[in-house]
């Protein structure tokens, strides 16, 4: 098994999941890089779903009907933590943050995670089949007006981000293009709109608690009049608007280049993309064409992609999203985790980093790459890291001091710096870290194991290390 | 031959409420007292201390006169984080079970903390996310210990007397037990949860019989919590999973199933008068959408829309004359139901 391959398996799985623990990667590494993408493109024949859902929602009471924002972020995050698909769940968020619904204009959990869990299950497939699924999506038709969308009276709003965020970016059609869109999606509402919009305006919860929300097509208030959308004319509807949208060449290269910022490598934010060109224009060009090879489907894309000397060539190009940080970071030192009270502390840590699950601060969803960065998050970031490789009894840690013991009774500093950021990601660090690495281990001693006294100090100087490393700027990245 | 018995939907009570006061926030659990209070134990909203005063013990009448409350959220000295179960001794103390906090407390009725017992282990006197409680003839304390799998018994004073049970499948053996009860007869019945099943055991713990099995049919069950005796011997089951309520006859046999009819509580009513924009956008709203419309056929997604239904039912009771209380968890209230005929 060697170095390289470890080094690049690492990288998928932090790309294409939340990290993987030393064990892990050995054991995927034995499968074969390939046979990894595979089984991470095929969710659906992974055994072993989780099947502690009866357990989350026995002892999270609120699991059951999501009484407030907290409650479906932490429910969101316990499956990041312990899910045995991660690319389901990573994609899952990537849709989350190109396709948003927010919290605070909706105001139902429930709602919100349903939108989510439609993501998880056609998140890999057809592209058409997930713009049908949005535009039937209650929390989408509540967050983007269109249950106010009538016949007569049509409201732009979903039509207008359905063309400039959702599917094609800004250019690539007209004004009036926005407006037969949205004609086209009049009649597309929520089944008992007036009794939701009043209760989510007074935010109540009275007098039983939580409704959940249902698509409802109103065939007579719907515009069922001629229509010109993207050179088609006809009495359009809102399927019709999305079979073209999907055939647009656009559309493929907009959804590419996505894929491409979330998976690959950072590109500037979308609202930039109409004047600066892709990072890797071949790589696009590359995701554009397997969409249309193969009927708008994702998977296949992200198979490309995955294979791709790009991809593999990407390793630390981007920084990482809080869910990154912190589930990645739970994951190592911990992996999994029963229900428990502490679940509830995890989501608030995201939330100060900068990322609040169900709730992005627009309907562009987050802003990705450096400005996930700045003083205050930085803070945050490396404090919660520090914290939780200061716990030793933790399963993760002891895991890594285990095997830092058996690697030999007297380890040197250099010996000890380099276990540990081999065992931490591996992580790539810079000289300038590794020397300031090399001397905090020097400072602690020799590490030694061969005495009950020696071993208490050196654990602390390994946890110390391993405190340190998750400040470096490098594992910021990944 | 005998009848099989009716039960016809009476009222129900509640209205939900996290900051305490008139209402419930999540209930889980209740208690019967003599004196014709009823105990009703909220688990809460979420963990974070402004959703604290969600958790609490609230005592109201069977028409829905609010009398006060009890304990309250918080990790110190009677405070509760996730209360599961809750029971009254003869002498009408109060007992509050904590999954989270691995303890039992205990309060006089006034709301005066009188001690509490208990920390996290699996010996003796331990707990790992004690659950449901049920007084024995000779009023000792009967506690389900949830993840230890097991049943223990303690005197009031939180004396541990013995115990029975261990994680497995086999009679007598449980998967994170959540209900238990005691019959006129002293017999013990435990809602095994996760086994799908209920397990009925004479007063020393000796196995009598076990009924269910994972499903969705009469007489199965999915996480089967609270369960109950009544005077007849028939035996009523949260059946949680399946968002109903299952009645056996004494043997086992399935009698009866209910799936709730609640229709709006005195204190709903008074919230809707000085709240009438929402009662009037519902006058207009259909309150039980059809089924097509709903995102999917499960028992669950079914009780998240139609507000009438149970949804997470995780207790039931039934008093002397046969009123049976379903603890209808996600939907803040208690549903009320008058059981006739079953000679």
């Amino acid at each position: 098994m060697s170095q390289s391959d470890i080094d690049l398996m690492a990288h998928l799985m932090r790309r294409a999941g939340f990290g993987a623990t030393r064990e892990e990667l050995e054991r995927y590494v034995a499968q074969g890089y390939e046979t990894v993408v595979e089984r991470l493109l095929d969710p659906e024949n992974t055994p072993a779903e989780l099947d502690d859902e009866d357990l989350i929602r026995r002892y999270h009471t609120d699991a059951n009907d999501m009484p407030v924002k907290d409650s479906g972020q932490s429910y969101w995050l316990y499956r990041m933590i312990n899910t045995p698909r991660p690319l389901e769940e990573k994609l899952t968020l990537f849709w989350h943050g190109l396709l948003p619904s927010g919290y605070t204009k909706v105001s139902r959990t429930m709602v919100l995670l349903r939108q989510v869990d439609m993501f998880r299950r056609f998140g890999m497939g057809s592209f058409h089949t997930l713009l049908m699924e949005l535009s039937q999506d209650p929390a989408m038709l509540y967050y983007l007006d269109n249950k106010d969308n009538h016949d007569g009276e049509p409201n732009e709003n979903y039509g207008r981000e359905l063309l400039e965020l959702f599917s094609m970016g800004v250019g690539n059609y007209t004004e009036q293009d926005v407006f037969e869109a949205s004609r086209a999606f009049t009649g597309w509402t929520i089944y008992n709109a007036d009794l939701h919009s009043v209760r989510t305006e007074m935010m109540t919860n009275h007098p039983y608690g939580k409704l959940d929300w249902q698509f409802e097509y109103r065939n007579e208030d719907h515009d069922d009049g001629d229509k010109a959308f993207l050179g088609q004319r006809g009495a359009l509807n809102g399927q019709d608007v999305i079979d073209i949208i999907c055939r647009q060449p656009a559309t493929a290269r907009f959804i590419s280049r996505h894929l491409y910022n979330f998976f690959v490598a950072d590109e500037p934010q979308v609202p930039a993309w109409q004047t600066v060109p892709p990072r890797d224009p071949e790589a696009i060009d590359l995701l554009a064409d397997a969409y249309f090879a193969n009927d708008y489907q994702i998977r296949p894309m992200l198979r490309i992609l995955f294979n791709s000397d790009f991809f593999k060539d990407s390793a630390f190009a981007k920084v990482k999203s809080p869910a990154e940080v912190v589930v990645g970071t739970v994951r190592l030192v911990g992996g999994h985790r029963f229900p428990g009270l502490e679940d509830m502390v995890l989501a608030g840590e995201m939330a100060l980093m900068g990322q609040e699950l169900l709730d992005p601060p627009s309907v562009e969803g987050w802003h990705t790459g450096t400005e996930w960065i700045n003083s205050g998050a930085l803070v945050q970031r490396v404090n919660f890291a520090v914290d939780q490789f200061g716990d030793t009894d933790k399963a993760g840690v002891r895991a890594i001091i285990d095997r830092i013991r058996a690697s030999g009774d007297v380890l040197s500093p250099e010996r000890l710096v380099d276990t540990c950021l081999d065992l931490m990601g591996p992580v790539r660090v810079s000289e300038g870290t590794r020397r300031e690495l090399l001397g905090q281990a020097a400072a602690g001693g020799e590490i030694r194991f061969d005495s009950e006294s020696e071993s208490r100090r050196s654990v602390e100087t390994v946890k110390k290390i391993l405190q340190l490393i998750v400040s470096t700027r490098e594992f910021q990245m990944c | 031959m005998g009848t099989q018995p009716i039960y016809r939907y009476s009222h129900s009570i509640g209205l939900f409420s996290n900051m305490g006061g008139m209402g419930f926030c999540h209930p889980v659990d209740l208690a019967l007292g003599h004196d014709g209070v009823m105990y009703v134990l909220s688990r809460g909203n979420y963990d974070t201390a402004v959703q604290w005063p969600g958790k609490r013990v609230t005592m109201c009448t069977l028409d829905e006169e609010y009398l006060g409350e009890l304990s309250g959220g918080g990790t110190g000295d009677g405070q509760i984080m996730w209360p599961a179960g809750i029971a009254l001794d003869r002498d009408g103390n109060v007992y509050v079970s904590d999954e989270a906090l691995n303890r039992v407390s205990v309060f006089r009725k006034s709301g005066e903390f009188l001690g509490s017992w208990g920390s996290e282990g699996s010996g003796d006197g331990e707990f790992n996310r004690p659950a449901g409680m049920a007084f024995d003839q000779d009023d000792n304390l009967l506690v389900a210990d949830g993840l230890n799998c097991r049943i223990q018994r303690y005197t009031r004073d939180g004396r541990y007397l013995g115990g029975w049970g261990r994680p497995g499948t086999s009679d007598g053996e449980f998967n994170v037990p959540w209900g238990i009860t005691v019959d006129r007869a002293g017999n013990v019945y435990v809602g095994d949860w996760r086994n799908d099943r209920v397990q009925k055991f004479d007063a020393d713990g000796r196995h009598l019989n076990t009924w269910g099995s994972s499903g969705r049919g009469d007489g199965e069950f999915r996480r089967p919590a609270g369960v109950t005796v009544d005077q007849d011997g028939d035996i009523y089951i949260a059946d949680w999973g399946n968002e109903r309520v299952q009645v056996l006859g004494p043997d086992g046999e399935f009698r009866a199933g209910l799936r709730g009819e609640s229709g709006l509580s005195k204190w709903a009513k008074e919230w809707f008068a000085a709240n009438p924009d929402e009662f009037n956008a519902r006058l207009g709203a259909d309150m039980e959408p059809p089924m097509d419309r709903l995102s999917s056929g499960s028992s669950r997604d079914r009780s998240a829309s139609i507000e009438k239904l149970f949804w997470g039912p995780t207790s039931v009771r039934v008093d002397g004359r046969l009123r049976v209380y379903v603890v209808d968890s996600m939907r803040h209230r208690i549903q009320i139901y008058q059981k006739s005929g079953g000679e």
